[in-house]
């Protein structure tokens, strides 16, 4: 248990009357339960949805990628931009589970199991698009390390697509493996609250034999702490590394060194947004308003707005290196991308990112759900298109004007990206059906110190003067200290 | 070791041990297997033993069962004289299509014709070809060519058929109408055909003629002949609507002529003037130094204000920049070396065009009067009388070989019903085109590249015919058929042959001639004739018709299709991007820009890259109509609009030309009119926009090179004055980063010179520098005699087999072609006599620090020693992400199964029109040299890398180093104008060493040098003979600041 008294000034984490039984039952009676209609409505809608994808890639590498709108000029479109999308919204989950974690941040224990499984399943979907968009997929593992007869070959160590492979493939089995560390021991409480047999069977297998000894909580702790520690650097390195596809290049708007930090703010940013936006849902769903609490996503609408001016910033940043550097290249390419045929993608950029965000200045909207709904929204589409706006708008006038080209996605690219919203709610439903979709362990140890009934048990306390207060607490640390020394 | 081992010396009896052990193991590094003795040692257990008697059964079961693909190779059981399989053979032949010539030579792979390449010993062409001349090859193998003889619509055999017509022709009145030859032997053969059928008469049609010019000569010389016209002489150019670089009489010829006045260099820095009156915008206007237009019904005026203007007069037409531009160009005639060209098919004109040469003392210098073409003889007057006879039923048999009225007479309905009144008719094509429909008889002639013959393409000079393969199908020779219809009693193969051994004196000149395929006069004979025209009825003939208003079509013949024909269906020439358009597969209604907003049509920034164009309904004088989508022009008079020939083909032209209301373009052969003498080749018209879009597929949808450093343009005098000019500004760019950073010193002011050039490949980059000793290969492109014909374009596709993509995928820029020619308009888009044009052929620049190399996740794309950037087909894995990484944007992804070559079955694009270019027939045209590249890899410009490989490995085998010039690139070999210089830059002795280093140090730029790239590509720069260039200047370019 949190051994720290927590200020009256801070809202509670937990609402409502609450013990560790009354938590247990409140997250864990949904699994326990037949799964409602609305459940079965949006699993359904999204298993159509990811076999629309599967048809749609099937299509394309059957018929090859001239089914896409991707061409000689642009030849990466919403396949790429989907890819950084996806794997940007993957970066919430990890800020939250690692970076607040080592910040000692009371508030993730609520949010964090949800986010970590989006981090999880949005990677996994960003996967889908680097590995489909190659023309000859099948021989696709030729850009692993492996050893092997065809030479041997070895993949191009300077290529930052070959970095990207690392890159993401570290990302996915230390996320995996950090949410999977923490769900051991709420497997082993809904194990142990199984009436049937099948689900003792399979909670019991997915709990690794979890016994909640001490050894096992110490274990289980110092590991959260090291994957803590092993993703805090991935955070950053990620999307830095994905930003090299493109700031190692010669293309203007490509080539420019702003990228690291910038995709990174861009990905928490986004990432956060939607974590708002499958939160909302969630605890409506579920029933679970007492755990993801306003103050929940008031806290995360505060780094949205932050990430948003940074992302901003960086946005300004650009075009005024753009006019500085006087470099022909870059001031004609952003001149094409605020100007030119596209000019709605950026705007649509600049809006849905800059400028809507600042709303959270306010606190009444920082705390209203429709609202947050709303914005969390909006961030997303508007970080789409920050990423069509990098890729497709710096490509399609480059260097030579005889090239330049223009770019509309054909149906197979838009059923892919569907086809991976699929993927993604599939995957999000089946967790919310069958795991505790806020870490239940973590609620406990949050519980007594920062419940809404526990606060309130202290009300009297922070009533009473501070003389009162100093008397009582001395008296009573006397007495304790003297049951010490008797027993001694 | 119980014998003694004996040593040689010291260093032998160091190594005995090793050497001993070297010589007992078979292989000399060691295996990679695991040979332990645990592995030899191991018993298989019975259990073991049956699942390795399990899986192998198993496996066998599988394995068998899979179907084995059939394979169809025949092997040579018996090895043919002169083919070696992998070693191509060369045959000197003749490329003739209607007054089109061009001495050939081709190139065969196991008996196969691959490739045509122009013959270098052609003092007429010198080797040049054209886009059509390249693309002839895939004809031979055309789908829609004709098996087998046809009567009444059913196969029959040539004896039955003989048999037939020999009966229907005997005292029969008729007309054999042909297509212009240039044929001596051909013609000797007609004579004893005429006058064993003193009935039949022969004339000669072309679709697009030179009536005008024939009868205009025939007035002012006596003679009814072209002449042989002299651009590499003419130091004054004023053609008046004259293509003559694209499409006009003999452009090969020209190009190769006009490129000699357009080279230049510092060191010789003079220019020929080229001054152009056009209505349309052809590649020769963009070649022109001072352009200007005017209606095509005022091309008479123009040419008598001129003639005026040369005579003293002051020209008074209503353009004020034309006046400006005939009293220069009068001025300029007057200084000697003058030549004077007009299009107009009006003999009126062009009896105005001949005295004007004639006064500028042209004729004998320029003009060339004695030894005249022989190209085109069509006589438009001849026709029409015809089809009065036709009408009148005086004609018991028509013959038609190579001409297809039906399809592009002025007046076809007439033809085709009095066609229909005609009892015989026999054609003679090769196709079942527009008019062999209308033929009872269809006697298909053979491709030219399996027929015997001759060309006279001048007075004097001749070139041969052999064939490079057998006949593919039951066709026969035109001439074998007039032969056996006149009892001959032998062949046209034999015929010729004893011809020409005749003419040449023995069998030994003639089989040299056959070998060398041309035979010429050691020089030209020029002379001028007297001229005796009456000008001064020409010229009120030609003020007598009245001016035009409203607005005015032009029926023009594209670049690569021509007048139709057999080209219609040629897939190369469809997929090839029109000069001027940039657009494939289509033909559509050309407008200027102000035209076009008048139209609500506007060419904006954001309208240029929609592929969907506005339809407008365009109807001529005689009612007939067409919707055609817009596409705008620049440089087109406002007042004009032009449609292309060669489109809204029959189907059974062939798959590639068929067309209708979604496809195909429409016929533009119904707006020329009849004059009663010529065929005038535009017509007042009605054009109205219509409710309806239209995809075209353009390939370029920028026209503004944005002022960028991507080309560089000068005026001559600006050259002549400052001629480091591009030097200098190349030194702002690089010299900065040709020195250490700490260095002190003139940072950007001083000249590029090619050491700079070395230090900055070496200063500007963190990375070491790699040196190339031995071959390093380079290629240098001249802009100033590019003039954008796509010969190159073509010449690339038939050598490297790239895959034609059709319509579909080319407006979603997923063309194949390494290399295209970008088009860059300048100007003011609502004043076409303002706009200058520029062309730039864009390939793989083969850059030495290569952006597309290092984003390569499994290095596919790499460096060679020699310099080249080369592609591993096989080991890519189609990110794109190199395509996406080039600055020059000249890779191009297999973005479907173009051609059948990726491992998925059944998954070839088809869109009806390109689809016979994989048909087994026309995939013989494929160069087995060449990898065909499947689906999902990325390609590009190899600079030929087959020929490179086979010019190194002959001079080894030679046992010398390579020479300069023994080692070509398709697009340079295919160049008329010898603007690709291509070689070793190591050698010091080469042509290309010598450009960079020294002629062409001042005009040498690379497209995009400060990006570090450093290609092996260096472009010269375009200077022009005007005054001012207008590119880049915000109050003269509107191209480049209303274009947004």
């Amino acid at each position: 248990m949190h051994i720290k008294y927590e200020s009256f000034v801070r809202e509670p984490l937990v609402d409502g009357d609450k013990d560790y039984h009354q938590v247990s039952e409140d997250i864990v009676s949904p699994i326990e339960r037949k799964p409602g209609r609305m459940w079965y409505i949006g699993f359904i809608f999204s298993i159509i949805l990811l076999c629309f994808g599967i048809f749609s890639v099937t299509w394309s590498v059957y018929w090859g990628l001239g089914t896409w709108g991707v061409n000689r000029t642009i030849g990466w479109g919403w396949d790429i931009t989907n890819f950084v999308w996806w794997i940007g919204i993957g970066h919430a989950g990890t800020l939250i589970s690692a970076i607040l974690l080592l910040f000692r941040q009371g508030w993730r224990t609520g949010v964090n199991r949800a986010a970590e499984a989006m981090t999880i399943f949005a990677v996994m979907c960003a996967g889908q698009f680097p590995i489909w968009h190659m023309g000859r997929v099948w021989d696709g593992f030729w850009v692993l390390p492996l050893p092997n007869t065809r030479g041997p070959l070895w993949p191009n160590f300077d290529s930052p697509l070959l970095w990207d492979v690392f890159a993401i493939s570290t990302y996915f089995t230390v996320s995996l493996l950090f949410w999977y560390s923490g769900l051991l021991p709420d497997f082993a409480l809904i194990r142990d609250r199984a009436k049937t047999k099948l689900r003792k069977r399979l909670y019991g297998l997915a709990s690794f034999g979890w016994t909640g000894t001490a050894k096992n909580w110490q274990r289980m702790e110092a590991l959260a702490l090291v994957l803590a520690g092993l993703s805090t650097p991935l955070v950053l390195s990620v999307h830095t590394i994905v930003s090299f596809d493109f700031a190692t290049s010669v293309i203007p708007g490509w080539h420019t060194t702003i990228f690291p930090p910038y995709f990174v703010a861009g990905a928490v940013f986004s990432g956060f947004a939607m974590v708002n936006t499958l939160l909302v849902i969630t605890r409506k769903i579920l029933k679970l308003e007492d755990y993801i609490t306003i103050g929940h996503l008031e806290a995360m609408n505060k780094i949205i707005v932050l990430t948003g001016s940074i992302v901003g910033v960086a946005y300004l940043t650009e075009l005024f290196m753009s006019w500085y550097s006087q470099a022909w290249g870059e001031m004609e390419a952003f001149k094409w991308r605020i100007v030119g045929p596209y000019w709605w993608s950026y705007w649509a950029m600049m809006t849905c990112n800059v400028v809507s965000p600042q709303l959270f200045w306010i606190k009444k909207l920082r705390r209203n759900i429709p609202f947050t709904f709303v914005m969390s929204i909006v961030v997303n589409i508007g970080m789409w298109f920050e990423r069509f706006v990098i890729i497709a708008t710096s490509t399609y006038r480059d260097w030579i004007p005889g090239s330049w080209a223009y770019y509309s996605p054909e149906w197979p690219e838009i059923g892919f990206y569907l086809g991976t919203f699929g993927l993604f709610f599939t995957c999000y439903f089946l967790f919310a059906k069958y795991f505790p979709v806020v870490a239940v362990h973590e609620i406990k140890f949050v519980l007594k110190t920062s419940g809404d009934n526990y606060k309130r048990a202290m009300l009297p306390h922070e009533e009473q003067s501070l003389e009162e207060f100093v008397h009582e607490a001395d008296s009573h640390h006397g007495h304790e200290e003297e049951h010490a020394v008797a027993h001694h | 070791m119980s014998q003694k081992q004996y040593w040689s010396d010291l260093e032998d009896r160091r190594n005995i041990e090793t050497q001993k052990e070297i010589g007992e193991n078979e292989f000399k590094e060691e295996l990679p297997f695991d040979l332990s003795e645990s592995v030899f040692n191991a018993t298989t257990p019975r259990r073991d033993f049956l699942k390795f008697l399990g899986f192998s059964t198993l496996a066998a079961t599988i394995v068998s069962s899979c179907e084995m693909p059939v394979r169809k190779a025949i092997p040579y059981a018996i090895k043919p004289e002169d083919i070696t399989p992998g070693v191509p053979n060369y045959y000197a032949s003749t490329f003739v299509d209607g007054g089109d010539y061009c001495p050939v030579v081709v190139k065969t792979r196991e008996g196969r014709p691959i490739k045509v390449e122009g013959n270098e010993l052609s003092s007429i062409t010198r080797g040049g070809t054209s886009a059509r001349v390249q693309a002839s090859v895939l004809n031979l193998y055309d789908k829609a060519r004709l098996t087998h003889p046809i009567s009444g619509g059913k196969e029959v055999t040539f004896d039955a058929l003989d048999r037939e017509i020999k009966e229907g022709l005997a005292g029969k009145n008729g007309y054999l109408v042909t297509c212009s030859m240039m044929s001596p032997s051909t013609e000797e053969v007609l004579k004893q055909f005429l006058a064993k059928f003193p009935g039949i008469k022969h004339i000669n049609y072309d679709a697009i003629s030179y009536s005008g010019m024939l009868q205009a000569n025939e007035a002012s010389y006596g003679k009814r002949t072209l002449p042989t016209y002299h651009f590499d002489k003419a130091a004054t150019i004023v053609s008046i609507d004259a293509d003559f670089l694209g499409t006009w009489m003999a452009p090969i010829e020209f190009s190769k002529g006009y490129a000699q006045t357009r080279k230049i260099s510092a060191k010789n820095p003079t220019l020929s003037k080229h001054y152009h009156v056009e209505a349309i915008h052809t590649i020769t206007g963009a070649a022109a130094d001072e352009r200007a237009t005017c209606r095509p019904s005022e091309v008479g005026a123009v040419a008598i204000a001129l003639y005026n203007a040369v005579n003293g007069t002051a020209p008074s037409l209503p353009s004020a920049k034309l006046n400006k531009m005939i009293a220069a160009a009068a001025e300029d005639l007057k200084k000697g070396n003058g030549l004077v060209v007009c299009g107009s098919n009006d003999m009126n004109v062009q009896m105005v065009v001949n005295a004007i040469n004639n006064k500028i003392g042209a004729d004998g210098n320029t003009v060339n009067w004695v030894t005249t073409s022989n190209t085109w003889k069509g006589i438009d007057k001849d026709m029409a009388d015809m089809i009065t006879a036709m009408e009148g039923g005086q004609v018991g048999v028509v013959m038609l070989h190579g001409v297809n009225p039906v399809y592009d007479h002025v007046d076809s309905k007439r033809f085709t019903a009095a066609l229909a009144k005609v009892p015989m008719t026999i054609s003679f094509a090769e196709r079942m085109d527009e008019t062999a429909q209308k033929c009872k008889y269809v006697i298909p002639d053979h491709n030219y590249l399996e027929s015997w013959g001759d060309a006279e393409p001048k007075v004097g000079y001749y070139s041969l015919m052999q064939p490079a393969i057998t006949p593919l199908f039951k066709t026969r020779a035109f001439q074998d058929s007039l032969m056996s219809w006149m009892d001959a009693g032998q062949t046209y193969g034999d015929y010729w042959q004893l011809y020409w051994t005749t003419q040449m004196g023995g069998q030994a000149n003639f089989d040299m001639a056959l070998q060398s395929g041309v035979m010429e006069p050691e020089k030209m004979p020029n002379g001028a004739a007297t001229f005796v025209g009456n000008v001064g009825a020409a010229i009120a003939a030609v003020q007598a018709k009245k001016a035009a208003s409203g607005l005015e079509v032009v029926v023009y013949q594209k670049v690569g299709i021509g007048h139709g024909g057999a080209w219609s269906n040629n897939p190369w020439l469809q997929e090839m991007p029109d000069p001027m358009t940039r657009s494939v597969w289509d033909n559509y209604l050309c407008v200027s820009p102000k035209r076009a907003k008048q139209l609500g049509a506007e060419l904006t920034g954001f309208s240029e890259v929609d592929y969907n164009k506005y339809v407008a309904k365009v109807t001529g004088a005689n009612g007939y109509a067409v919707n055609l989508p817009i596409i705008v022009v620049p440089g087109m008079h406002n007042d004009v609009v032009a449609i292309a020939t060669g489109y809204g083909r029959d189907a059974k032209v062939g798959r590639a030309a068929a067309s209708d209301a979604t496809k195909g373009g429409k016929n533009a052969y119904p707006f020329t009119t009849f004059n009663g003498t010529n065929v005038e080749y535009y017509s007042n018209v009605n054009v109205v926009k219509v409710d309806e879009k239209y995809e075209v597929a353009i390939i370029q949808t920028h026209s503004s090179y944005e002022n960028r450093p991507v080309v560089h343009e000068f005026t001559l005098d600006e050259f002549r004055k400052d001629p480091h000019a591009l030097q200098k500004e190349r030194g702002v760019e690089i010299s900065h980063y040709s020195q250490e950073p700490w260095h002190e010193g003139h940072h950007g002011e001083a000249l590029a010179t090619p050491e700079m050039e070395d230090n900055f490949r070496e200063k500007g980059t963190l990375y070491p520098n790699h040196p190339y000793e031995g071959i390093k290969w380079g290629m240098s492109i001249d802009l100033n005699t590019c003039t954008g014909c796509g010969a190159c374009v073509v010449g690339c596709v038939a050598e490297n087999n790239i895959s034609v993509v059709g319509k579909y995928h080319a407006l979603r820029s997923h063309e194949m072609h390494w290399i295209r020619i970008d088009r860059y308009f300048s100007g003011m888009p609502d004043d076409p006599d303002t706009i200058q044009t520029i062309f730039q052929p864009m390939l793989c620049q083969h850059c030495d620090n290569a952006p597309c190399e290092n984003v390569c996740p499994v290095s596919a794309t790499n460096h060679s020693t020699e310099g080249l950037n080369q592609m591993a087909y096989n080991r890519c894995i189609g990110t794109k992400y190199c395509a996406n990484n080039c600055p020059y944007k000249v890779r191009h992804f297999n973005w479907m199964d173009w051609n059948g070559a990726d491992a998925f079955k059944d998954n070839i694009f088809e869109d009806g029109r390109r689809d016979d270019i994989n048909d087994d027939l026309t995939r013989m045209v494929l160069n087995p040299d060449v990898t065909v590249r499947s689906r999902g890899v990325m390609e590009k410009c190899t600079f030929c890398v087959q020929r490179l490989q086979e010019a190194k490995l002959a001079a080894k085998k030679a046992g010398r180093p390579m020479m300069d010039g023994e080692a070509k690139t398709a697009c340079q070999q295919s160049c008329p104008s010898d603007c690709i210089t291509f070689g070793n830059v190591n050698d010091k002795e080469s042509e290309i060493y010598k450009i960079r280093r020294n002629e062409q140090i001042e005009r040498t730029f690379y497209v995009l040098e400060h990006v570090h790239t450093l290609p092996n590509i260096n472009y010269l720069s375009r200077v022009r003979n005007t005054a001012e260039i207008v590119a880049g200047d915000e109050k003269k370019d509107g191209m480049y600041a209303e274009h947004i």
